[in-house]
């Protein structure tokens, strides 16, 4: 679905995309995390055709971004991170326009209306200006807006700023319908516990660089359904440690620091007890074993420890 | 082509120009503004006409006084409405952050541009066709023939669609309405002021070197070509305007700029994502 290989982007001032590769599949939906300024919306711009890439290759549904931007823009919907509302429009007038827009033709352009009304729960309000409505129904109503043409990828930047907590819960209710009916998405957010609930993969982003790439794995927060992640802090001999999870089949050492390994284990739970068993039975002393290993915002702190500080 | 006829941004743009108060305001005071110049004009022909002369004033001379009055004031009230219509059309869609939708869309950029043009080009008409009962008004007159009437309303058309391409220029290139609105009235002062002062100050070097001479040729006239009252001033058959003769070669400056201006506004919309 999208295919993005050593992008490269620079503004005036500052370089927003530094050799960035992506590959997203079909049925992905896909979270971006990184700092302010890491180059996600840059991304996010890039891929809806709003910006030139300077050099590297963007692909989307098969199509070149630079070459064929028509059918990249009939491919995906877009929700910038501030996506502006015509206000004195009236719902049914603001669908009716974009409908027109993407050139969907009759019946299926009252249909895709209805459709959108319905998806975003307006349809008994057809008639009213979007002024009226909360920042939660607009929010709706623009995700609908970019459903019309029924796109297979959603390109959304910050989609849940400023909602409240349950628009937010609609907005990731909404998100896995879509993603179950086949649309793939790629979305960018700071609330990591959102991402965290909806996505199957997140990548992590930093100066324009995949961080997920230029750090092995140790960032990927996709957890394949057989696998477990452990923590573990210890004391006493690494070489120990090496030796007893080499000797550990279906284990490997993700992330490695002074006294603290993630490890991934192939297996359950059991397979967790087994390892802290062995661990044990090897004479390390284990100051902290966690077989859940670390959330999405503990990675996020140890992958962007130093833009935090 | 029928997708630039069956445009849905002309629509969607005729749609929340009307529904704004200004479209019925503007065009109650355009009117009201007109209508006390016709009154004025009509007065101070006759009673001054009447003191002057002595006697009774040609009906012939009223209807060419409020004809030339209507048309000149017309294109200069239009000329001040002219980048408020044009010149934060596209701006707007920045500020209020919906250019992204309209660029993620299947609209092409010559599709935007023309939508918002035909939009903004299409309400000065509909002031213009308002005023169209007092334009017609000299014909009770006499004094002025139907062709006048047509080939003001034909240069006025022209006039202010250059002047929508320059907005729409203005408005492609700058980030903020007011810098682009602020823009466009600089560029038609430069047209209207110093077009003028440009000719007056080359007519009068000319006159020097040519003390005998009837009239400035079409070279000397040449900076007045851009100046859009100069082709409303071709219809005056009176005094020294007897001389501006080439109403043609203004027409083609005002095309020949406004095609550029559209060029370059449209050049400027297909790169405005890097704005956003």
């Amino acid at each position: 679905m999208i295919e993005i290989d050593a992008l490269r982007k620079s503004y005036r001032k500052s370089r927003g995309l530094d050799g960035f590769s992506l590959h997203l599949e079909s049925n992905e939906l896909v979270g971006l995390v990184g700092p302010n300024g890491a180059g996600k919306t840059t991304l996010i711009k890039t891929l809806a055709t709003l910006l030139p890439a300077d050099s590297g290759s963007v692909r989307v549904s098969g199509h070149d971004v630079s070459v064929d931007p028509t059918a990249v823009r009939a491919s995906l919907g877009y929700l910038p991170d501030v996506a502006g509302i015509y206000q004195d429009m009236r719902i049914g007038e603001f669908l009716e326009f974009f409908a027109d827009a993407f050139r969907l033709k009759e019946p299926q352009r009252t249909a895709a209306i209805e459709r959108a009304l319905e998806r975003a729960g307006l349809a008994d309000r057809r008639n009213d200006f979007v002024e009226h409505l909360s920042l939660g129904w607009k929010q709706r109503l623009l995700l609908s807006k970019i459903l019309l043409h029924e796109p297979k990828l959603l390109l959304l930047d910050e989609p849940a700023t400023g909602l409240d907590p349950l628009a937010r819960i609609q907005l990731r209710e909404q998100l896995k319908r879509l993603h179950a009916e086949g649309v793939a998405i790629l979305i960018s957010s700071h609330i990591l516990s959102d991402l965290e609930d909806i996505c199957t993969r997140i990548i992590f982003i930093a100066e324009g660089k995949n961080v997920q790439e230029a750090q092995t794995a140790a960032f990927a927060a996709g957890v394949r359904a057989s696998a477990v992640r452990c923590e573990l802090e210890f004391e006493g001999p690494k070489d120990a440690v090496d030796g007893a999870i080499a000797g550990f089949a279906g284990a490997h050492i993700l992330e490695r620091k002074e006294g603290f390994l993630l490890i991934e284990l192939t297996g359950s739970s059991q397979d967790a007890s087994a390892f802290l068993r062995t661990l044990l039975a090897a004479g390390i002393t284990i100051l902290h074993f966690d077989a859940r290993g670390p959330g999405l915002e503990e990675r996020y702190r140890r992958a962007f420890g130093e833009h935090i500080r | 082509m029928r997708r630039y006829v069956t445009n849905p941004m002309i629509i969607k743009e005729l749609r929340q120009r009307l529904r704004e108060r200004r479209s019925w305001l503007l065009p109650t005071l355009y009117l009201i503004v007109l209508s006390g110049i016709v009154v004025c004009v009509y007065y101070f022909s006759t009673d001054t006409g009447r003191r002057l002369r002595g006697a009774e004033v040609q009906g012939a001379d009223i209807g060419q006084a409020i004809f030339l009055a209507v048309v000149f004031t017309q294109i200069i009230v239009l000329l001040l409405m002219g980048p408020v219509f044009s010149s934060g059309a596209i701006t707007i869609e920045r500020e209020q952050r919906t250019l992204a939708g309209l660029l993620t869309s299947l609209l092409t950029a010559p599709q935007i541009w023309w939508g918002k043009f035909v939009a903004a080009l299409l309400y000065l008409l509909l002031l213009l066709a308002s005023a169209i009962p007092l334009l017609a008004l000299p014909f009770a007159f006499g004094g002025v023939e139907p062709l006048d009437l047509v080939k003001a309303l034909g240069s006025t058309i022209l006039t202010l669609a250059s002047i929508c391409t320059i907005g729409l220029w203005c408005s492609a290139t700058f980030r903020r309405s007011v810098h682009a609105t602020a823009s466009c009235y600089a560029i038609v002062l430069v047209l209207t002021i110093v077009t003028a002062i440009a000719f007056g100050m080359i007519y009068a070097h000319w006159q020097q070197s040519h003390p005998g001479a009837s009239g400035p040729p079409a070279h000397i006239q040449a900076p007045l070509f851009l100046n859009p009252l100069y082709p409303l001033l071709t219809l005056i058959d009176d005094g020294d305007f007897r001389f501006f003769v080439y109403p043609v070669s203004s027409w083609l400056m005002f095309a020949g700029v406004g095609c550029l201006a559209a060029a370059l506004a449209m050049r400027r919309l297909q790169r405005s994502g890097e704005q956003l």
